[in-house]
């Protein structure tokens, strides 16, 4: 009886039917996809992208150079020096770059950081245009904290409870 | 008399079916495949050797790009074997919130799998259904871990932190607002632990769509039915785990076998093939699916019935919270120092090993004493299986040869390491 | 069989430490016992080249004596071991002590760790790591201390400190000089200067690696590098030639900072202030980075093929008997050998190492001591002639104060009254040109003593001419008592070497020591001056002498390592010479306005620290280092670049591939000294006393900046006594015209009369008289 049913619906191609069944239904269904650009799924609080440094709301500048981030980088993607600063003898960094090429993301140096400067921003969207732009200078990651201050200050406190 | 001499064709390494970079050395007597020599390396990082010149924890994010399919199951491993020979235990819930991932993680796997295996054997469709449930398995990884494939959340004496209570939510746009929108956020309301639930409903109805499209399908039978047919005995023989070795019917999975985490209190089963074919490790793999997807249910309801801490309170191996860190002396000191010279770990070797979804992820970890590792070696799945390559495909057609790798569920982050 | 341990020598204890048996010196602590079979136990108070205090509590163990368990926990440091003592220093009660003080230590410690330099490297950090809470209970308010500025070399930020008090122990015990105590009581003990001034001994630096915390940081290291960024290099001092044993901590090839390397036999675990900071003056601004060739007038940076090419022809351009080869006396062994070569292969016998000697009637080398440096802390006498010794060798003199805590007697003949930091048995403080009177005067007293009459020693018939007409008085007798009652050594210092008739203090001295039995130290002038004296770096058959050669002015020079005119004892004489010259090849590291001004061919090399060399040390060893640094940029090796000039001059001696090569074929050379002693010429007036400052001694220490700005380094100056002053009528005259230089007048009453005491080696003082030289002074 089986061999039967089963020579009858091979011979009808039930089951290659069926399929094409799934895709038609679903080609009358909501579009799962986004329309990116100009649309964008949604990012967790804490997603680790674009690095940035933070500043104080008074302006100064968090990172003290204590260098944790820098030792605990796996890929030695950090680079630091450090000095007195000049105006008042300061512990700060003199130099602080991120190379980008290097770096993995995995978000260690926002972990070490003491005084929370150094954060992985949910910025993913970046791209650069000449050879030596992937390591990051301490400038850029400064501006790029004052750009999304407003955001990464919303992120941290959302995810307070966990830190 | 002309002689005849076999022909001799290098598959890959850049060909979209080789998974990756293997260079696969075909000897061929027309479409026959008389002899195949896989040629691994390309991919290698030294990652058992980087591991080598780094405090412990450092390394942790090197095991996600080992096997970039099933990232958390090596951390697993690896962080396994850190607390083994620090004789520590995570706590309970830290261990409920890896067994959860470890099968969010195989659902990962399995649908990366199934989606590239049809694809590489014709079937278009599946890949684009199998992405979209990884995506929403991805949403989970980025809530927990901040990153959507290369996680390191896995710590020694836990995870990194604890389950989030909302989920982010899709913003209203042009194309998606009203109804629509509430539509595609309704999943999004709660908290993860909702998030999940909700998926792990719905799931089962997109195993059942996938075996729609494929497990009666008469192209996939006639590509997949007594193709690569691994017999038991030579299973055992080239020390094949995971599905390879479960399609041939030897039921053996570490999760059954040496409990690790929660599993001991998991209600699931192991499917096993028949006849060892591809087409078994397909219903096997497919059939993982679903049970991934029970475990994963039970987990839930475990952890949103117990709150606890995900983390050991040793600040000696693991660091302290934030708000600790900032105005303790002890836990600014013990912050430092495990962020700067990590922790060490006393001397010995141990071997802890995880049922990855591709088979047995395994990490064998010498210490000295410091603070780095002396030795790490990972046995990877994947290398082992691929060795039997030539075994398994002299004789068959070259077509078949791209079924065989597909159904190895190979990738060279792992093989290579 | 007994169950008595046999084998047991008199004066050993049996005792078990965590169960591992051993044997200990009576009257040892237990911590040495631990430290010595490898048992850790935690301390801050405790260093072992330190007394003890006990003050830290951090070494609390368990100790079970005759089967009885203490009723308390015992300080391991401070308790004597005793025959069949138990200890248990991880029993639960010692750990659960160990970390009850850990919790009290930390309480009032400030939350610093990361802007602190001593992150990564605190002690206090690693012993809580090991042996504190995880979390604190302390919630009150943590009490602060005002810092204090105590100097250029050395940070402070005594909110940090736990009053371990080993830096109050090490300026009393090891530096002498008792600047730093502890203030206030309870809670409120701190530790400071008492009067906010600067620290000033020669040692200080030491006082950052004894400290255990963040207390005392490295002030020119401040904020610049993280402890694992560091390579450590092993290399040595190379400012004066004990040697010291060091770490370089480099990063990306730069020193950034500089640790003693223990070495019982050499340092210690010390480093002087000298050794420590002078790493800073490698990266001075002018430091050469390129070869570079005078045209017309003008310096241009060129090619290494360029300049040496220059060299070449400038210095085959006149015969070898016109060429002078003046090299410095720190240069290494390997350089030394070379610079022999090029001068016999150019046919010229002027090349000499000796830059600061004024007397060559003895064509005295430096020859290694006869006390060798560590049983000078075991001396019961000694005697220092013509030696200012805690600026000449600093770690030499604390080997001599650690002898006269345990009761040496040190008496002294010198120009000046000179700083110690113990109190001098006797001193003979004259003008420079009454030195060797004062010296007679000792040796006579010697011989009247009962020794044997001068002749009897083989003494040349001036000198024992001299002795015999010397007359002695009842200090000089005690002197001599002291040094023939022990142990004793005789030391020639600096200010001897370097004296006018040096060879009259040296032939004294030596007969002093001779006859009392006493060792004889000869300080070098120079940190490789063994070195070069046994490779025969000094003038060949019929060639003149460093300060000949300047006298006598050649067409060529071939300045090594030199920096004139400061590193000169004629600094306008060699200035003057230089001028004239035709043609001057200079190797040098820094490029002074001066060398420019003289030079015409400067080719850079590179310092000590960056280059593989040898340099033997006061006792006659051999220490060999290799580059820990990098030159910077175009900068190479002195042997490489003599190599390749030496190739291009196609001489003998330069077909070596590698410095194993050169090390091969090099062979020492015998220096004939001679009996010869200089004329006495009476000096009418005064007479110049020119020492090196501490912090001025060769071209890298002028440009450490840190060194240079310690109150060490004082300010050029003509030092009078009040009563010459007075008697030249310049009591208010302020400055003075000394020459064509105009100085201040500091009336010091360390000059004797007859002196004017003005340093060396600075910018203001480099060209005036040389050292013993009549002097005019008239107000400005």
């Amino acid at each position: 009886m089986s061999r039967i049913t089963h020579y009858f619906k091979s011979l009808l191609l039930i089951e290659l039917f069926k399929g094409m069944w799934l895709t038609i239904r679903y080609m009358f269904k909501p579009k799962y996809t986004m329309r990116y650009p100009m649309e964008h799924i949604p990012k967790s609080n804490r997603f680790r992208g674009l690095h940035a440094l933070r500043r104080y709301a008074n302006g100064e500048e968090r990172c003290i150079a204590c260098k944790l981030c820098e030792a605990v980088c796996p890929a030695l993607a950090i680079t630091i020096d450090s000095a007195p600063r000049a105006s008042d003898g300061q512990r700060r960094t003199t130099r602080y770059d991120i190379d980008l090429f290097k770096c993995i993301f995995c978000g260690f140096c926002e972990e070490s950081c003491p005084v929370d400067s150094i954060v992985e921003t949910a910025v993913h969207e970046y791209h650069f245009e000449n050879r030596g732009e992937n390591v990051v200078t301490k400038p850029q990651l400064l501006a790029i904290g004052d750009r999304f201050e407003a955001d990464i200050a919303a992120a941290r406190a959302q995810d307070a409870a966990y830190r | 008399m002309q002689e005849i001499r076999n022909y001799t064709m290098n598959f890959g390494p850049q060909h979209p079916a080789a998974h990756g970079v293997l260079r696969l050395v075909l000897e061929m007597d027309g479409e026959t495949v008389v002899r195949a020599d896989p040629h691994v390396g390309l991919l290698h990082r030294g990652t058992e050797k980087l591991a080598e010149s780094k405090p412990f924890n450092q390394s942790i994010g090197y095991m996600d790009r080992l096997d970039y399919v099933s990232m958390m199951c090596n951390e697993h491993a690896y962080v396994k074997a850190i607390e083994n020979l620090l004789g520590i235990e995570a706590p309970e819930r830290a261990q409920y919130i890896r067994t959860m991932f470890d099968e969010i993680t195989r659902i990962l796997n399995h649908l990366m799998w199934i989606g590239s295996n049809a694809l590489d054997l014709g079937a278009m469709a599946v890949i684009l259904y199998a992405f979209r449930e990884r995506e929403e398995l991805m949403d989970v990884y980025e809530a927990v871990s901040g990153a959507r494939m290369h996680a390191t959340y896995y710590r020694p004496g836990g995870v990194y932190r604890d389950l989030p209570d909302q989920m982010s939510k899709y913003r209203e746009s042009p194309w998606h607002k009203g109804s629509d929108l509430k539509r595609i956020n309704s999943w999004r309301e709660g908290s993860m632990l909702d998030y999940l639930e909700a998926f792990t409903a719905d799931f089962p109805s997109k195993v059942d769509e996938y075996e729609e499209l494929l497990t009666n399908n008469r192209i996939w039978k006639q590509r997949t039915v007594g193709i690569g047919v691994v017999s038991p005995e030579l299973a055992q023989q080239w020390g094949m785990t995971g599905a390879m070795l479960r399609g041939s019917g030897i039921a053996w999975d570490l999760r059954k076998k040496q409990p690790y985490a929660k599993y001991a209190e998991m209600d699931f089963d192991i499917p096993v093939g028949v006849n060892g074919d591809c087409y078994d490790r397909y219903l096997v793999r497919v059939e993982e699916m679903r049970q991934s997807n029970r475990i994963i249910q039970q987990c839930v309801k475990w952890l949103r019935a117990n709150p606890g801490p995900v983390m050991l309170k040793n600040f000696k191996v693991a660091p302290p919270s934030r708000v600790e860190m900032k105005d303790d002396m002890e836990a600014l000191i013990h912050h430092f120092k495990l962020f700067t010279e990590g922790y060490g770990v006393p001397a010995g070797e141990t071997y802890a090993a995880v049922e990855a979804p591709k088979g047995e992820f395994g990490c064998y970890l010498v210490s000295d004493g410091a603070n780095k590792p002396f030795r790490v070696h990972l046995r990877a799945p994947g290398f082992a299986h691929l060795s039997s390559m030539d075994t398994i495909v002299s004789g068959h057609m070259l077509a078949d040869v791209v079924a065989m790798i597909g159904t190895y569920d190979l990738v060279f982050g792992e093989v290579d390491r | 069989m007994s169950a008595q341990p046999t084998g047991t020598a008199p004066d050993l204890l049996n005792i078990e430490v965590d169960g591992k048996p051993t044997q200990i010196r009576k009257g040892a602590m237990i911590i040495e016992a631990a430290d010595a079979i490898g048992v850790s136990i935690p301390r801050f108070c405790y260093h072992r080249k330190l007394p003890i205090a006990a003050n830290c509590r951090m070494c609390l163990v368990d100790v079970e004596m005759g089967g009885k368990l203490m009723p308390k926990p015992q300080p391991a440091c401070a308790t004597p071991v005793a025959e069949g003592m138990k200890v248990m220093t991880r029993s639960d009660k010692a750990l659960k002590f160990q970390k009850d003080v850990m919790e009290f230590l930390l309480i009032n410690h400030p939350l610093d760790c990361p802007i602190c330099d001593q992150g990564g490297e605190c002690e206090l950090q690693d012993v809580a790591l090991g042996y504190g809470r995880s979390v604190s209970r302390f919630t009150e308010r943590k009490r602060t201390i005002a810092d204090e500025n105590i100097g250029p070399l050395v940070a402070t930020e005594m909110t940090r400190c736990i009053q371990c008090t080993r830096c109050v122990r090490f300026t009393s015990e090891i530096a002498g000089t008792y600047e730093l105590g502890g203030m206030s009581r309870g809670e409120n003990l701190q530790i400071g200067t008492y009067i906010g001034k600067t620290v000033e001994t020669e040692l200080s630096g030491n006082i950052i690696d004894v400290c255990p915390v963040g207390a005392l940081t490295n002030k020119p290291f401040q904020f610049k590098a993280r402890a694992w960024e560091l390579i450590a290099k092993p290399s040595i001092g190379y400012h004066d030639a004990l040697g010291s044993n060091l770490w370089l901590h480099t990063r990306r090839g730069e020193v950034l900072r500089t640790v003693p390397r223990d070495n019982e036999a050499v340092n210690e675990c010390w480093l002087s202030d000298r050794d420590r900071y002078s790493h800073q003056g490698m990266y001075a601004a002018d430091r050469l980075h390129a070869p570079e060739v005078k045209r017309n007038g003008q310096w241009q940076a060129t090619t290494w093929e360029d300049a040496l090419g220059a060299a070449a022809e400038a210095l085959k351009k006149a015969p070898g008997s016109e060429l002078g080869l003046l090299v410095h006396p720190a240069t290494s062994n390997e350089e030394g050998d070379l610079l022999v070569r090029l001068a016999r292969g150019l046919g010229s016998a002027h090349v000499d190492h000796r830059l600061r000697q004024l007397d060559f009637a003895d064509n005295a080398v430096a020859t290694r001591f006869g006390l060798p440096v560590a049983d000078v802390a075991g001396v019961k006498a000694a005697l220092l002639v013509g030696s200012d010794l805690r600026h000449e060798m600093p770690l030499l003199n604390h080997r001599l104060h650690q002898a006269v805590k345990k009761g040496a007697k040190v008496y002294a003949v010198n120009p000046a009254r000179f700083d110690f930091n113990y109190a001098l048995a006797g001193e003979a403080v004259v003008a420079p040109q009454a030195l060797v009177d004062a010296l007679l005067a000792l040796a006579k007293a010697a011989v009247a003593d009962g020794a044997a009459a001068p002749a009897a020693l083989a003494a040349p018939a001036a000198l024992a001419a001299a002795i015999d007409g010397a007359a002695f008085d009842e200090g000089d007798k005690d002197a001599i008592a002291a040094l023939k009652s022990g142990r004793a050594v005789v030391i020639l210092g600096e200010a001897a070497v370097t004296h006018p008739q040096a060879s009259w203090l040296r032939a004294v001295a030596r007969f002093v020591a001779e006859v009392t039995g006493a060792g004889y130290d000869e300080l070098p002038v120079g940190a490789n001056a063994l070195g070069l004296g046994r490779l025969g770096v000094v003038p060949g058959n019929g060639g003149l002498d460093a300060h000949a050669m300047l006298a006598q002015p050649r067409k060529t020079y071939l300045l090594y390592g030199v920096e004139p005119p400061h590193d000169f004892a004629d600094g306008a004489l060699a200035l003057k010479a230089l001028h004239g010259a035709e043609r001057v090849v200079a190797f040098a590291a820094f490029a002074s306005p001066a060398l420019r001004d003289v030079a015409d061919v400067i080719l850079p090399i590179a310092l000590l620290p960056e280059t593989d060399a040898t340099l033997v040390n006061v006792d006659g060893l051999a220490q060999g280092v290799q580059a820990g640094a990098k030159a910077p940029a175009q900068a190479r090796s002195g042997w490489k670049v003599l190599r390749a000039l030496g190739g291009l001059l196609q001489l003998a001696g330069f077909e070596f591939d590698d410095l194993a090569g050169l090390r091969d074929g090099i062979a020492e050379r015998a220096v004939a000294g001679r009996d010869g002693l200089a004329a006495r010429e009476p000096v009418q007036g005064l007479a110049r006393l020119a020492t090196w400052p501490i912090y001025r001694g060769d071209a890298v220490l002028r440009r450490a900046t840190a060194l240079n700005a310690h109150p060490l380094n004082r300010a050029p100056a003509v030092r009078l006594n009040a009563a010459e002053a007075q008697r030249l009528g310049l009591a208010g005259g302020n400055p003075l015209r000394v020459g064509d230089a105009t100085l201040p007048l500091v009336i010091d009453p360390a000059v004797p009369d007859g002196a004017a005491w003005i340093e060396a080696a600075q910018d203001a003082t480099a060209t005036l008289p040389p050292y013993g030289a009549a002097i005019t002074l008239s107000k400005a």
